[in-house]
């Protein structure tokens, strides 16, 4: 067998480590026009010439061996271990043509670790529109390296690529710049200490410790005749270290790189100037944000009517094809209706993810993070913080591991514990049903009214936030620095296939994640609701008939009676009518309060809970909208959803925290029950308190 | 003859949803302690 060898990318943030990954591998991971995307080793396998077979490893983005942050320092620990089985054995440096110099500065650094590099500089489909143009040759000598000029996007310089890592081998490992110009005296003396140690990797670790405080020192205190410095001292050493590679980078692209100014076409500081402006800026952002809540509302309308129709004829269609039974009613009364309550809502998913992506990709939310970090500040945030914030617009979970690229922990805590507050997909079918209900269709300067309080629920969300962030810098009486890199991205066409597999992959675990619940909690529903204890249940037929002896009843009303009578005794109205004390002064009935208890394991959940519940027992299967809206509210007696109750159920789900993988989540990434436990509880408090104030001042 | 039929298989489903949720809420809490760096995507959310 032929042996596997490891190949590591890495660069800096957003410089296209994770296309030219995808290139190579042939696999899909996320690509982002914003730095930060790529925040844990993701790894694939290429096959490359002569039937050598390499081990890829995707790295996130590092602006230096100096890390700051938890993503940067998984790069670096990997590259201070040999003994990690990921050590590379080869390490491919991916640049960006347009950043050259800011991107060299890694080179040198890894060079000098003496592993065997490869510079890929990308982006070259850039450079006759920014009228660069390289002298390869010369930069290869001057940086001992071999060089593909690569462009993911046009598909170029691949093959090249990896016919350069297959012959390894034959690269140069001796080092860009000597570790002991740094400072000679305290180099001398480290070499003397430890003899048999690269001076560079020494370098790395001493001073890594200064920067984060993580890897493991002792060794090197063990050594009793060597004398560390100062922390200052290290921190001064460190930037006449960045100095010096500087100088040796503007050196070698002095002679090798020559950008001609007039045949740059510049655009982007033009669209900057307006796109980030102090008031143009907020006023292009809601202008957007309205354009498309109301897409997503016009644009899924049809779509979503056909899937709510063809599930209840799917209901019917069962219910009289196959013999009547209680598997035959868990089918078209639990599982049907069930899910037809999640896949009615892909249309309006899989848009919302399609103008967010679309977003990334051209570079302009990257324009968002710039504009808001001023205010962000005030609040306790950092402009880095606008990207789980924006995430979790899917879902909270990937969004707070993005909080990972944070390297004040105070912000980075503070993050974690506002970002469920965002809307994330989960709640847009409950909002989205309850809204269809009690908010009217009409239209305002052609904006729907629907979709102005859709957006209106986003901003809530985000505002909440905001306000609790601001609320718990004061409270945390936590110590850090803030740092502040927020590098723009280049504008970009956003590329088609990105955005459709980006859409393609959120809503599928959307609806695979949530269906497989919905699915389980709807079986266990239908159960709890079509059997219950006692006399109120077994003999409901009869108690009804008693009941309505004098009035004359048609065939089709009693049997409606008898089914709400058995619904009302079975185990789960038992249990509804338990909790409903809790939930009557916030407007719902018991059934509500199931679907609200029900959806403390995952949100989503609501609507299918309310679909089951409202076909047991019913014959006639109606949509889902219909069954909600045509529902009687027992404590008012008008329609199930008023307006106020209605109100107060959004502003519930707004603030709730009710999502039990978000809490496993931050207990992981917190490494705390103290963190997730505190949201759980104020979150879900709030929430209580508010929607109680909305319905009783609403009623 | 028929109606038992349905009745098993109505029970099976149950047995089935019940175990997924208990191994879903329950078992991977105790799991995601330590886990810190293995495979998790958007599935987890669900
Ligand atoms: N014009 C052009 N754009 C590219 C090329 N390669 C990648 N991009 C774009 O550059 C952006 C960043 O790409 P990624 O692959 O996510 O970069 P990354 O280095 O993995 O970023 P992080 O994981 O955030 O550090 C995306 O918008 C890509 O579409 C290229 O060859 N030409
Ligand atoms: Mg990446």
């Amino acid at each position: 067998m032929s042996k596997q060898i490891n190949v590591a990318l890495i660069g800096n943030p957003n410089t296209g480590k994770t296309s030219v990954f995808n290139a190579l591998t042939g696999l899909n991971q996320k690509v982002g026009n914003y730095p930060g995307i790529t925040v844990e080793k993701k790894e694939g396998i290429c096959k490359l010439p002569r039937g050598v077979k390499a081990h890829i490893i995707d790295l996130p983005g590092t602006y230096s061996l100096n890390a700051s942050s938890l993503d940067e320092n998984v790069v670096i620990e990997l590259l201070l271990n040999k003994n990690d089985k990921d050590f590379p054995d080869v390490a491919v440096v991916v640049s960006d043509v347009e950043n050259l110099k800011r991107n060299l500065l890694l080179f040198t650094q890894i060079k000098d670790l003496e592993i065997p590099t490869i510079l890929v500089i990308n982006m070259a489909d850039r450079m006759s529109y920014k009228g660069i143009s390289l002298d390869i040759p010369y930069l290869e000598a001057q940086l001992n390296t071999k060089i593909a000029l690569v462009s993911t996007r046009k598909k170029n310089g691949i093959a090249e690529l990896k016919e350069l890592i297959s012959n390894y081998k034959d690269l140069s490992i001796t080092p860009c710049m000597n570790a002991s110009e740094i400072d000679r005296e305290y180099f001398d003396n480290l070499r003397k200490a430890f003899p048999n140690q690269l001076l560079y990797k020494l370098w790395l670790v001493i001073t890594q410790d200064v920067n984060f405080g993580k890897t493991d020192r002792n060794e090197i205190d063990a050594v009793a005749d060597f004398k560390t410095k100062s922390k200052a001292d290290l921190k001064r050493l460190q930037q006449k270290e960045t100095i010096k590679r500087y100088q040796f980078i503007n050196n070698t692209l002095k002679k090798g790189q020559t950008i001609d100014l007039n045949t740059a076409k510049d655009l982007r500081i033009k669209l900057d100037r307006i796109l980030t402006h102090k008031i143009w800026g907020y006023v292009i952002f809601l202008l957007i944000l309205l354009t498309i809540f109301q897409a997503i509302y016009d644009w899924s309308s049809v779509p979503m009517d056909f899937i709510d129709t063809s599930f209840a004829s799917l209901s019917e269609w069962t219910k009289n094809a196959l013999p009547a039974g209680a598997f035959t009613s868990l089918l078209a009364e639990g599982i049907i209706p069930g899910l037809g309550g999640i896949v009615i809502f892909i249309p309006q998913i899989a848009f919302l993810f399609l103008f967010i992506s679309v977003l990334e990709e051209s570079g302009y939310m990257s324009r968002v993070v710039f504009l808001m970090d001023r205010g962000m500040r005030r609040f306790g945030l950092s402009g880095k913080s606008v990207v789980p914030l924006i995430s979790g617009t899917a879902c909270a979970i990937p969004a707070i591991m993005a909080t990972r690229n944070i390297e004040s922990w105070k912000e980075r805590l503070i993050t974690i514990l506002v970002t469920p507050f965002t809307t994330c997909s989960a709640r847009l079918p409950v909002y989205l049903i309850i809204i269809s209900l009690v908010i009217p269709e009409g239209r305002f300067f052609g904006l729907g009214y629907q979709a102005l309080t859709l957006m209106l629920l986003y901003l809530i969300g985000f505002g909440a936030a905001l306000v609790s962030a601001m609320v718990l810098n004061k409270i945390l009486k936590i110590k850090s620095k803030t740092f502040f890199v927020v590098e723009m991205p280049n504008y970009k066409l956003p590329l088609l296939k990105n955005v459709v597999l980006t859409v393609i992959e959120k809503t599928k675990s959307f609806v695979f994640g949530a269906g497989k619940i919905i699915l389980a909690i709807s079986i266990i529903l239908w159960f709890l609701a079509s059997y219950g204890p006692g006399e109120g249940f077994n003999n409901a037929e009869e108690i009804v008939k008693t009941e309505y002896a004098g009035q004359n009843l048609t065939d089709d009303e009693l049997h409606e009676h008898i089914a709400s009578q058995k619904l009302e005794h079975s185990f789960l109205g038992i249990t509804g009518h338990a909790i409903e004390p809790a939930i009557r002064p916030l407007g719902y009935d018991w059934k509500i309060g199931i679907a609200l208890v029900s959806s403390f394991a995952a949100r989503e959940v609501f609507v299918g809970t309310l679909a089951t519940i409202y076909s047991v027992g019913s014959d006639d299967e109606e949509t889902i909208k219909n069954r909600m809206a045509g529902e009687v509210n027992p404590i008012l007696g008008g329609p199930l959803f008023t307006f106020a109750s209605g109100i107060s159920l959004l502003l519930f789900y707004a603030f709730a925290m009710q999502c039990m993988s978000t809490l496993a989540i931050v207990q992981r990434e917190t490494n705390s029950w103290k963190w997730p436990l505190l949201q759980l509880v104020i979150m879900s408090g709030f929430a209580y308190i508010i929607a109680l104030i909305a319905f009783q001042l609403l009623k | 003859m028929n109606d038992t039929i349905q009745t098993i298989l109505a029970l099976i489903a149950l047995a089935l949803a019940l175990s997924f949720l208990i191994k879903k809420f329950f078992w991977k809490k105790a799991r995601t302690k330590k886990a810190f760096n293995d495979a998790h995507d958007c599935d987890k959310c669900h």
